[in-house]
């Protein structure tokens, strides 16, 4: 009898809850899985529009936007690599890389300073690195090809055509957001477990190297990755100092300023280049998600 | 005798800490040296050049001291208040949209479980795709042939053509790309909302609505602030889309292409550098607008953390 109550009681209680979620759970999951379902098409369609563009060769290919009307070929990967565009992909790894190599032990050391050590007006110093993030990269494109020139000038060093050239402004533009990102990290770090190295007798920066800096792993990780992106993203900088040259110019100046050859579309040739350089970078992307998560999130999840 | 003993160790204890402080600020300074000298000569002094070549007018090696001229200059010029326009209508437009659809996806992902870790990796992939790519891929979409998107709407828009309409191009393009990223702060953001609250507010009766309106938009604001910052001062400084879209021309020309068209294609570098300037006052006014608003918050977080 009261087994009976009590199940009744509970069936009351599973019927109300029903009507209050308005949906049954199957209902529910399908719905939630068709959400996901709705944000990667979102993310994915242009891509699949890209390959299928990059593949499609003949005229056809220039008039019709039906994707799956052939003929079909790798012809347009051809001819984008024998327009040179290893060069450019080889250039943006270098530059990209370079960049990440020098910003990163730079903004380390800086960022450690800034959550650690005694310094004068650290607020002050931090809430200028914030706003060292926002600067707008045309406001150096004369300025510095001013100084580059004047530096060939006094030393005869061309800095104009040049990696250096690119790399030097892309450290200045990521050094805040790199720094910020890893003071952030340092100062999750516990400082007893700094403190029990010093006792231990180890220097400063002793501490700082052998102790505090192998648990910012993830955090240098994450500052990497966004350094990495960023200069493999700039058009504007490597635009106006290394626009033409294979030698030097990257994937976006190569894709964003693609001219026509006589009179033919480049379409297929454009598509091409960009699946050449999306592959990679979207490997990138997967391999490395939850760092590049916990970097962009890091300023933003403080609650 | 252990009283001495204990002095003498107090004494040894007290220069050791000074010792270890008087190497540590050392240390500090040394530390930021790097950063802060590199920020100087690359960024900030550049900055101050760009003002001074501001108040020239120089044709070829020719430089006359003009004082102001050339703010009056822009002030008076058509197309420079066109870039303001463009700029602006980019800006507000592509930032709450991208806000709309970055919260809409943010909260699909939350509440999902199954294949929430894959659509988080996907979600990455338009975000590290470099702008210049996106844009020309866009760009093709939207065009008359063989881009798909007439033929999808049922339209006979000519897209690359009509300033509107690549206004709208650019701005698909641009949302497409950063509502992923706006959605993955705000996704971080929800995950730090205790569930006990949403609970507690459906006991007391709350619907879906004012959960959202009265639990997750109060909580989520640091996120939120953090999100439209990033994307608004982006979007300021807009560069890439504009310049594949439709080079310098005026129909779609926002602050940057504008200076950079007097940087490079039609030098007046005088006016260029007041262009830019002024597109970086703007920026930096704007977004010290948002860090006001919440900067001593993020900043305090370091410096609370550091006391614990």
């Amino acid at each position: 009898m009261s087994v009976r109550s009590t199940e009744g009681g509970r069936d009351a209680v599973r019927r109300a809850q029903r009507s209050r979620g308005g949906v049954p759970p199957a209902v529910a999951n399908a719905l939630k899985l068709l959400g996901l379902l709705v944000v990667v098409v979102w993310c994915l369609f242009p891509f699949l529009w890209m390959g299928m563009t990059s593949l499609r060769t003949g005229s056809v290919a220039l008039t019709n936007p039906n994707i799956l009307q052939g003929p079909f070929s790798l012809g347009n990967y051809q001819e984008v690599v024998d327009q040179g565009f290893l060069f450019p992909l080889r250039n943006s790894l270098i530059v990209a890389s370079v960049t990440t190599l020098i910003c990163i032990p730079v903004a380390a050391l800086a960022g450690y300073a800034l959550a650690r050590l005694p310094l004068a007006g650290k607020f002050a110093l931090l809430a200028a690195t914030l706003v060292a993030t926002l600067f707008p990269p045309v406001a150096l494109v004369n300025p510095l090809y001013q100084m580059y020139l004047k530096l060939n000038e006094w030393t005869g060093i061309n800095l104009l055509n040049s990696y250096a050239g690119m790399i030097i402004p892309y450290v200045a533009l990521t050094l805040p957001l790199a720094i910020f990102i890893l003071a952030t990290f340092f100062a999750g770090i516990p400082k007893e477990i700094e403190e029990s190295a010093k006792v231990d007798g180890a220097t400063p920066f002793q501490a700082f190297l052998r102790v505090v800096a192998p648990l910012a792993a993830p955090g240098v990780g994450a500052a990497a990755i966004l350094t990495f992106v960023y200069a493999t993203n700039e058009f504007l900088l490597a635009f106006s100092f290394a626009p033409r040259d294979l030698d030097v110019q990257t994937v976006p100046v190569f894709v964003g300023t693609f001219e026509r050859v006589g009179y033919e579309n480049p379409i297929g040739q454009i598509m091409a280049a960009s699946v050449l350089v999306s592959i990679p970078l979207i490997i990138f992307a997967l391999v490395l998600q939850r760092r590049i998560v916990a970097g962009l999130t890091s300023g933003a999840v403080k609650g | 005798m252990s009283d001495s003993t204990d002095v003498a160790s107090d004494v040894v204890v007290a220069a050791r800490k000074r010792a270890r402080s008087l190497g540590e600020k050392a240390m500090g300074r040394i530390f930021l040296a790097p950063s802060l000298g590199f920020m100087a000569l690359i960024a900030l002094f550049p900055v101050i050049y760009a003002v001074g070549m501001s108040l020239y007018n120089i044709r070829g090696f020719n430089q006359d001291f003009v004082g102001v001229e050339n703010y009056v200059r822009a002030l008076t010029d058509p197309s420079f208040w066109n870039a303001v326009k463009n700029t602006l209508i980019f800006t507000v437009a592509s930032v709450s949209l991208e806000f709309v659809v970055g919260m809409a996806f943010a909260l699909i992902m939350h509440q999902a479980f199954v294949g929430r870790g894959l659509t988080r990796a996907v979600i990455l992939v338009p975000w590290v795709i470099p702008t210049a790519v996106a844009a020309q891929v866009w760009r093709y979409m939207f065009d008359h042939n063989p881009g798909f998107v007439n033929a999808v709407l049922g339209t006979d828009i000519n897209w690359l053509r009509d300033p509107a309409w690549s206004m709208v191009g650019i701005i698909s393009a641009d949302v497409w790309k950063t509502a992923p990223f706006v959605a993955l702060l705000l996704l971080a953001g929800l995950q730090t909302i205790p569930k006990d609250y949403y609970e507690a507010a459906k006991v007391d009766g709350a619907n879906v609505f004012q959960r959202f309106w009265l639990i997750t938009l109060p909580l989520l604001r640091p996120a939120i602030v953090v999100a439209l910052l990033f994307r608004t001062v982006d979007a300021l400084r807009m560069f890439d889309f504009a310049y594949v879209f439709s080079g310098y021309s005026n129909s779609l020309a926002t602050l940057s292409v504008y200076a950079q068209r007097y940087l490079v294609a039609e030098p007046q570098l005088g006016y260029a550098n007041a262009l830019s300037t002024v597109t970086f006052v703007i920026v930096m006014i704007v977004g010290l607008g948002f860090i006001s608003r919440m900067g001593r918050h993020m900043v305090g977080d370091v410096g609370r953390k550091e006391k614990r």
